[in-house]
């Protein structure tokens, strides 16, 4: 018994159909580099940027982890800490409390804000810096002190000169220029003293009782292989310091700005998906190229079954040239998108002064490798598969039927509107299951459009698919294959299994109601020409019956022509407005310097100070602030209430989520007055109050009315001194948490709280060089007012999101390079079909520039139908994902034409461009060609 | 018809290396059904060299399809060297195609990737183990074209091409040989010197041969000439003056 085709005879035989037909292959090579490089680029920038964006959150944090209490630790809790020092986890104590200092002879002692350290390890991350310039270790003697240039001027003291802190003198040894963490300390009113903790201790001002805040900081030792610390170990270490320390607050780096961190998760894991898209449409292009080839390998195929070849064989030839084929495809778009890595820091050189390192992400390279290999392998399975059905006596004659044909749908959708009966079942179902989700459950948009899909797909599609299933199992079989493998590298890209198999069976839905539109369209329009007796010119007659003739793969093309117009744009309508969004976070004029502890009568004398200070770019925010405790929450007692919150969200979550919100239940409050919505904050439900109202009404966010269980309508009471209020619920809200007013929790009409006793808080956005005028003016005329300069902090955040902005923009652009080259080639593929038709043409005496009014005619129609259904969908799908990250979606007419119009032309651009030397060639070269 | 006449013909049939047996075909052209052979029967003993005639449309190439297992009957059978190829399942029919029959077509039906000595390797490749080269290369040269078996179909005549598909025919020393028109694209010198050649091989490798044909000329060299019209038999005769293969190569 023969052993078989050799896997040499078979590499040699696929390698030489190879060379023979280069130009076809190209395409397909470059369909799936383009993929490819895509994924590569797009993971291993951002995995890049990542890492260096996550040092500087570490330098804002100044360590991998902290937990914050206002507790000192019991000596059980400091044996637990001891054992994860033991495991090489370097830790220090950060003490930070609020005290009083006051120089030798002055008997007006000054508030301010203490932070004891240990000079020999804080800060793990990030520089201290200080003038003039020392280490910590010289300035924190046991006798000497830092401190914040604003003491010196409240004081007017010197460097060199001493201070009373608690019962001792120390000396002024430097100024604190900047601290790393100052963001992620305490927020507290009163200038910086930094003093070791030894000297703290010295003072006597820890004794019990004392309201001190202690943070301690860890630091995960290097792994030995050079790599950084990887996320899960950070994560493991927090769940363990969390379970040690149940009453503190523990966060690690990745939560010091979110903004900045989330801003780039959200974009990259979205253009990852975005970039398998790309490689979906590349692997979709492989499978068109790939059957058109074997189209014309019939009569080989044919020669070599009669010369006693299984199709086992002949598949393993072609598996070999589909696998050669993916490969060369797979490395070129993996140095592809390394150069892209390498080249965009340069490039964006000057936009972009993190300095991103250069070292190449192993994985993502064999993420895109593979992904590339395997969309290939799994997209050519159907038509490799389609080789059982060819039979040999098509060597002597050429009318025999073979499964390998197409005929473009158009049967299908016959079927389809033969089940016009079950479709207005699935249409009266789909109605009827809107109104009432969303009269008893809204919110739930995306579920409704999936189970409408659904259920005309089933009605629709549901027998015919069934049949052909029962026909041919293996196909069947395929496909299923193609959407798990699609799961697979999704769950891999994105590291979630649910988003794996959101973005495959979404596929999977998207690309049958782009067949099931595709082959409505040609349906509609063969209907229309035949019925309708319009004496069209005979060329336009000619490129709209070509796209519903026999053979044409039309449905196919308007299906990969429409879901790769449904990727760039969808690309591009996300990128611009998570990009408007993050410009948003990061607009110049928010309030970058608070004052604190204004009292009632020196609001106006403020206002005025600020409005003649040059500096001042904005309107001053002033917020009232009344201190009060939430007594009872619809006549229950606020213990009760938080309890039954607190059960009720146990019960939807699990008791891990909810385990850290329980601690961020408010015991004291904040309440504040104000006749409209004030700015930076929106209202979610309800309705705010008429100016001038009377009744205790209140407003409250959306989330703080969760944590407590209160809806529109609830009661809530208040108790200040000795008053209580019980105020309604009218409102919930929601603030972008960029302005003043965010602050306080609880807002009211201004006379339910006229005659308490109020403490004013105030924000205001200073030109950063021009601070020290301001704060200098302030102390002058208000000493008591503190004010907080946070200024170059927020300078540092908004240059570092206006990176992530150009870097999304960039990447972006990259996709929707990769989508419209991929698209090109995938027309460009049908020019091997469109041979044989262009020689019976001119053979008949059809001149070139016929021919090219035919071919144009039926491009721009591909290209108009795919435009629309495309545009569509990505309008649609952004739609639900911008309402999924709370970002506002706006549909732009202008902006849709022009990408309509911009498909067509592309479209009829890119055919031209593939015909053109068809057109040129004598009929006899090309017969002889074939 | 005697008993004794009834037995011999049962065992003529037994030992025949070709036997069809009510054989039908009819396809389907559009929403119409055409019968291309309307149930033939007949048997070839080993080693005989049949001429199947008959018109354009007659159903000779589909016989000869049938033959090969390159199609399924829609009614009958055929056995090849004893055994029933009609309903066999697919993989299976390739192995005794590769095995039982050698192929020669009008248009050589070479592989065009391949050059001429792997095209006629390929066979040997599919279907047997060890180094098929020697048989090959004497192959090539035995057909003339020792100097030729690197080149690619493209770089060889249309006469040449048809040699090197005879040789492609016969390197698995198959027991049947199969040719379509082997002559038929070819002018007069090559077709003729293509025929001897065949012929030469078939005397050689003692192969029965079945050669469909238009030439009457070309019929005139076999022992036997079975002719068709409207898928069916209207003559199966023996042609006296060639009754054995070395007399036909002779003759050509």
């Amino acid at each position: 018994m023969a052993n078989g085709l050799a896997w040499g005879t078979a590499a040699k035989i696929a390698a030489r159909e190879m060379r023979h037909s280069r130009g076809k292959f190209l395409f397909v090579v470059l369909s799936v580099a383009i993929g490819v490089a895509a994924l590569t680029g797009v993971r291993g920038f951002s995995a890049s940027f990542r890492a260096t964006l996550l040092d500087r959150a570490r330098s804002i944090m100044a360590a991998d982890l902290a937990a914050k209490s206002i507790q000192q630790t019991t000596p059980e809790e400091m044996k637990g800490l001891e054992g994860i020092r033991a495991s090489g986890v370097e830790m220090t104590t950060v003490t930070e409390m609020m005290s009083m200092a006051a120089p030798p002879q002055s008997m007006m002692p000054l508030l301010v804000s203490l932070k004891a350290v240990d000079p020999a390890l804080y800060p793990f991350y990030g520089e201290i810096s200080l003038a003039p310039a020392m280490s910590l270790k010289t300035a924190l003697g046991p006798g000497s002190v830092a401190v914040g240039d604003d003491l010196l001027l409240r004081t007017g003291l010197h460097v060199g000169d001493d201070v009373r802190v608690g019962g001792k003198l120390f000396r002024i040894a430097a100024t604190v220029v900047d601290e790393p963490d100052r963001l992620s300390g305490n927020f507290e009113a009163g200038p910086r003293v930094l003093i070791s903790r030894e000297a703290l201790d010295a003072t006597g001002l820890l004794a019990p009782g004392n309201h001190a805040t202690e943070r301690v900081l860890f630091k995960l030792p290097p792994p030995t292989d050079g790599r950084p610390v990887s996320d899960a170990a950070v994560a493991a270490l927090k769940t363990k310091i969390a379970a040690l320390l149940p009453e503190a607050q523990v966060t690690d780096y990745r939560e010091t700005n979110p903004s900045l961190t989330e801003g780039l998760d959200r974009a990259t894991s979205l253009l990852s998906l975005m970039s398998l898209v790309a490689l979906v449409l590349g692997a979709v292009g492989v499978a068109m190229a790939m059957r058109a080839h074997l189209q014309q390998r019939l009569d080989t195929i044919a020669i070599m079954k009669s010369l006693g070849a299984r199709s086992g064989q002949i598949m393993k030839i072609y598996l070999l040239q589909t696998l050669l084929l993916g490969l060369a495809g797979g490395l070129l778009g993996v140095l592809l998108g390394v150069a892209v890595q390498l080249a965009f820091p340069m490039v964006l050189g000057k936009l972009i002064n993190v300095p991103t390192e250069l070292h190449l992400q192993w994985r993502a390279i064999f993420t895109g490798l593979g992904a590339g290999i395997l969309t290939t392998l799994l997209f050519t399975l159907p038509p490799l598969l389609d080789i059982r059905g060819i039979r040999p006596s098509l060597i002597l004659r050429r009318d025999t039927e073979s499964d390998f044909g197409d005929d473009g749908g158009l049967s299908l959708a016959r079927r389809v509107l033969g089940r016009l009966p079950w479709v207005a079942l699935a249409l009266i179902v789909t109605v009827v299951s809107v109104v009432v989700v969303r009269r008893h459950w809204p919110g739930h948009s995306l579920e409704l459009l999936l189970e409408g899909i659904c259920l005309f797909a089933a009605a629709g599609f549901g027998p015919a698919i069934w049949s052909w299933v029962r026909r041919k199992p293996v196909q069947a079989g395929s496909f299923l294959l193609i959407i798990a493998g699609i799961a697979l590298i999704a769950t891999t890209l994105s590291d979630s299994a649910e988003v794996g198999r959101v973005f495959s069976v979404g596929l999977v839905i998207v690309l049958l109601v782009l067949l099931a539109a595709s082959a409505a369209v040609l349906w509609g329009l063969k209907f229309f020409l035949n019925r309708t007796r319009l004496h069209l010119p005979s060329a336009l007659r000619h490129g709209l019956a070509n796209l519903y003739r026999p053979g044409n793969p039309s449905a196919a093309l308007l299906a990969a022509l429409g879901m790769g117009v449904m990727q760039i744009m969808l690309v591009f309508l996300v990128q611009r407005a998570v990009v408007n969004e993050l410009h948003i976070t990061s607009a110049p004029n928010l309030p970058n310097v608070f004052l604190v502890d204004i009292a009632n009568s020196e609001i106006d004398g403020i206002q005025r100070v600020l409005k003649a200070q040059p500096g001042v770019t904005t309107q001053p925010e002033l917020v009232p602030m009344v201190g009060a405790r939430v007594e009872a929450i619809d006549g229950v007692t606020a213990a009760e209430a938080r309890e039954r919150a607190d059960a009720k969200r146990e019960q939807a979550q699990g008791p891990e989520r909810n385990e850290r919100r329980r601690r961020r239940m408010p015991r004291s409050v904040n309440l504040t007055w104000a006749e409209s919505v004030p700015v930076g904050t929106k209202v979610v439900s309800g309705e705010w109050w008429k100016a001038g109202e009377r009744g205790p009404e209140l407003a409250i966010s959306q989330q703080e009315a969760d944590w407590l269980g209160v809806k529109l309508g609830s009661t809530i009471t208040f108790a200040v001194e000795d008053q209580q209020i019980a105020a309604t619920v009218v409102a919930l809200t929601k603030d972008d948490g960029r302005h003043l007013f965010g602050r306080a929790q609880f807002t009211l009409p201004k006379a339910a709280l006229d005659g308490l006793p109020v403490v004013w808080s105030g924000g205001v956005h200073v030109t950063p060089e021009r601070v020290g005028e301001l704060q200098r003016a302030l102390y002058a005329a208000y000493p008591t007012v503190t004010v907080i300069n946070v200024a170059q902090a927020m300078e540092t955040v908004r240059a570092v999101v206006i990176q992530i902005t150009y870097v999304i923009q960039f990447l972006a652009a990259f996709s929707i390079f990769a989508g419209v080259v991929i698209l090109a080639s995938s027309i460009a593929g049908t020019k091997y079909r469109r041979i044989r038709e262009v020689v019976v043409l001119k053979t008949l005496g059809a001149t070139r520039g016929r021919i090219a009014a035919i071919f144009s005619i039926e491009f721009a129609v591909l290209g108009l139908v795919a435009g629309v259904v495309g545009i569509g969908f990505a309008n649609l799908i952004t739609r639900t994902i911008l309402h999924q990250m709370n970002v506002a979606y706006q549909a732009q007419l202008l902006l849709n034409f022009s990408a309509l119009a911009g498909v067509a032309a592309l479209t009829v651009a890119t055919g031209w461009m593939a015909s053109y030397r068809i057109l040129e060639q004598k009929p006899l070269e090309v017969l002889r060609e074939e | 018809m005697s008993e004794d006449e009834d037995l011999s013909e049962e065992i003529v049939r037994e030992q025949a290396m070709i036997v069809v047996e009510g054989l039908r075909k009819s396809i389907r052209n559009g929403a119409r059904t055409v019968e291309i052979l309307r149930g033939l029967d007949f048997s070839v003993p080993r080693g005989e060299f049949v001429a199947i005639m008959g018109a354009s449309g007659s159903g000779k190439s589909t016989l000869l399809g049938l033959l090969a297992g390159l199609d399924t009957p829609s009614a009958g059978d055929v056995r090849l060297n004893g055994t029933a190829i009609s309903y066999l399942p697919e993989d299976r029919l390739a192995q005794v195609r590769g095995q039982t029959v050698g192929f020669v077509f009008q248009s050589y039906q070479l592989i065009p990737t391949l050059t001429a000595l792997e095209n006629v390797l390929l066979v040997h490749e599919l279907n047997a183990e060890g180094d098929g080269k020697p048989r090959a290369r004497q192959l090539l040269t035995s057909v003339g074209l020792g100097d030729r078996m690197d080149h690619y179909p493209v770089q060889l005549s249309g006469g040449e091409q048809q040699r090197v598909a005879l040789a492609r025919a016969f390197v698995m020393r198959p027991p049947i040989v199969l040719a379509d028109e082997p002559t038929g694209n070819l002018d007069t010198t090559n077709g003729a010197l293509v025929l001897k050649l065949l012929l030469e091989l078939n005397r050689m490798e003692g192969t029965t041969l079945l050669l469909v044909t238009h030439d009457a000329t070309l019929a005139e060299c076999a022992n036997r000439r079975i002719v068709l019209r409207d898928g069916l038999i209207i003559s199966d005769e023996m042609n006296e003056d060639r009754q054995t293969p070395a007399g036909t190569a002779a003759g050509v």
